[in-house]
């Protein structure tokens, strides 16, 4: 099985530069995902894998051959896509059967595999069906079955779960990942979910007009971020931002609404220079305690309970924080709390340029 | 009590005026749609000539003339030669065109109503038009065909009766191929993108993409077209008319021009009546076969 090289691919739309000289290496089995908001030139850069898009400069290696100029049909790929693209006319049976017919597959070798992919997916009972008697859920199933039963080098998602609704997205996400461990193949996966992102994937990459913000592992991407955008794409509730001043030789700063906290006894301490910064804490990260030493005083804004855990929201001056409680951690609104904080779990960027300082 | 009654009352009355108010179509539809033709079944059944005032009931006579008339089934054959030559060339000529459409090309919106231009024009203008191009001395057709030839050409499209219908061809697919395009361009815009996508990574050839995917989703509209255009040439007229009067002969005579000589140039209108019944039964007959295919085809 190959592996996929994506060597300073560049496309222009017109004057829009859309994917900016980009390279990325998947190795043969990797599973990795393309995540980003929307223009980033996520779907752009998949499309151009799969070869419906022309790249206008690079190139794409599959294995040890350049693919970047074989029309989709050469390159040995499978793609689902978004509105699953299921040919309307045909039965279930010849949906998945389609491209094996394409290629000249006996009748035994195609009943073979689409009863293999079909039993697979739980879908044997609809094979007579037509797409249009199925529900959503199903037809990303097929369109999924019609996928993998050809022998390709790569398979391509192009935001497969986006048009289903929240409950099943949750189910069909855990079984593309259990798909991808039965198939062992390489996964190439766009999706502007960041929750899809984080639970899919062996690798994440995150891009931003058309350039990668940061690639690697998800729990990497989630605790050492490179920079605001990152940290903030990723997480849920997303991570509180706010202007601090560091002082006394980085061992104090000072919040938004005065409040000082110590930073002595982290890892941080004394290795940050005086001077702004944006501080980037999750919400999790913020617990209520008895005490009252080194902590942020808070009075409670809103309440959101989710059941398991509460949402509380103050502001420190004019900055906004959530902050993630247990769930009977506050009655009511206007309270107020005293909060520590895991000050080592949480991120220093330089105000200006929004890299992450690195202690 | 006095309540209900009233809400009775009210009730009835707006159920009255809706037909109040739909009255004058269904009135208009009943005047210019179903008088006609009750009288035209009423005229078949007498022997309304022009001459005189005979109007008495005359039974079948003209029902059974129908069967011993040459002349007729010759029309009614000529008739559909014609629609089964002329419809498949406009189809195929239509979609070829609309396939070359579905490219990116500048200035499209100006090239789509240049070609429909033809469409725009009345039929017996477009008739008219083509007699002149296909004159044997003064018309382009023939100049050009000379150029190819290298040496003047006599070509007697009009008259020679290998040539006469070939001509009329010609002027008929020129008119109405534009609306064929037309209607299957806008059919196959509307084909799913990303299914034409899925197919082209699935590895499928143009021609499978052609028939499993692009043809059943162009195939209602597709057949609605052949529908329309089907009627029209089966009724065809003003082009012929104007080209060829049905001549040389009855050679080019189809059904439409010859109820038309029968009714206005021999005035045996009761027989020509016949005649339109007998159309009108063929096209019922069509129409009722192609819905009938369609709602199988759903």
């Amino acid at each position: 099985m190959p592996n996929l090289k994506i060597d300073n691919v560049n496309k222009f739309y017109g004057d829009v530069h859309a994917v900016k000289d980009l390279s990325i290496d998947v190795p043969a089995g990797e599973f990795v995902v393309l995540v980003g908001p929307s223009g980033c030139g996520k779907s752009t850069l998949l499309r151009s894998i799969a070869g419906l898009e022309e790249i206008s400069d690079g190139d794409i290696v599959l294995g040890d051959r350049s693919i970047a100029n074989l029309a989709p049909r050469d390159r040995n790929i499978a793609m689902v896509f978004q509105s699953y693209a299921l040919y309307p006319y045909l039965s279930v049976y010849e949906n998945i059967a389609f491209g094996l017919r394409a290629r000249k597959a006996s009748d035994d070798e195609i009943k073979k595999q689409v009863d293999w992919a079909s039993e697979l997916l739980d879908i044997g009972d609809y094979l007579k069906r037509f797409p249009r008697e199925l529900s959503g859920g199903q037809r990303q199933r097929v369109a999924i079955g019609r996928a993998i039963v050809r022998n390709a080098d790569l398979f391509l998602f192009d935001e497969p779960l986006s048009n289903l609704d929240a409950k099943l997205r949750d189910g069909m996400r855990e079984e593309i990942k259990r798909l991808h461990t039965k198939l062992g193949k390489t996964f190439v996966y766009v999706t502007h979910d960041q929750i899809e992102a984080m639970t899919l994937a062996d690798r994440i990459v995150l891009l931003r007009d058309g350039v990668i913000e940061q690639i690697g592992a998800p729990l990497d991407l989630f605790e050492r971020p490179k920079n605001i955008f990152v940290a903030g794409f990723l997480g849920s509730p997303p991570m509180n931002f706010m202007d601090v001043d560091v002082t006394e030789h980085g061992t104090s700063m000072a919040l938004p609404d005065g409040q000082i906290l110590s930073l002595a006894g982290t890892k941080i301490s004394g290795k940050i220079k005086d001077g702004a910064y944006t501080w980037g804490v999750r919400s999790e990260h913020l617990s209520k305690i008895t005490e009252t030493k080194n902590t942020v005083r808070a009075v409670i804004d809103v309440l959101q309970p989710t059941g398991s855990r509460t949402y509380g929201t103050f502001f420190l001056g004019d900055c906004h924080v959530v902050s993630e409680l247990e769930a009977h951690d506050v009655s009511k609104e206007g309270e107020i709390l005293h909060l520590a904080v895991a000050i080592d779990r949480t991120s220093f960027f330089d105000p200006e340029t929004g890299s992450a300082i690195n202690s | 009590m006095i309540t209900s009654n009233s809400f009775a009352d009210k009730l009835d009355q707006e159920r009255w005026f809706k037909y109040f108010l739909i009255a004058p179509a269904v009135f208009i539809i009943l005047l210019i749609g179903l008088y006609p033709f009750v009288k035209l079944i009423l005229v078949s059944f007498q022997n309304i000539t022009m001459f005189d005032n005979e109007l008495s009931y005359q039974g079948f006579i003209h029902y059974e003339r129908l069967f011993d008339d040459d002349r007729l089934w010759e029309s009614i054959l000529h008739t559909i030669i014609f629609t089964a030559v002329a419809l498949p060339i406009e189809l195929i000529l239509g979609f070829l065109l609309a396939l070359l459409f579905l490219e990116r090309i500048p200035y499209k919106q100006v090239f789509v109503g240049i070609i429909l231009l033809p469409t725009v024009i009345s039929p017996i203008v477009a008739g008219a038009t083509w007699k002149l191009m296909f004159d044997q001395r003064f018309g382009p057709i023939n100049q050009v065909i000379a150029w190819f030839a290298g040496h003047e050409v006599k070509l007697l499209w009009n008259i020679e009766p290998a040539l006469v219908w070939p001509a009329i061809m010609v002027a008929e697919v020129w008119q109405w191929t534009p609306f064929m395009f037309l209607i299957l361009l806008a059919a196959l815009s509307n084909v799913d993108r990303e299914q034409l996508e899925a197919a082209q990574i699935d590895g499928a050839s143009w021609w499978m993409t052609f028939r499993k995917i692009v043809l059943p989703a162009i195939m209602p509209v597709m057949f609605i077209a052949l529908l329309i255009r089907g009627l029209d040439l089966f009724r065809v007229f003003d082009v012929v008319w104007t080209m060829t009067k049905g001549g040389p002969g009855t050679m080019t005579e189809t059904i439409s021009i010859y109820a038309y000589h029968m009714a206005f140039r021999e005035f045996d209108v009761s027989y020509s009546a016949a005649i339109a019944f007998l159309i009108i039964l063929i096209l019922t007959v069509i129409v009722v076969a192609a819905l009938r295919r369609m709602e199988v085809s759903r």
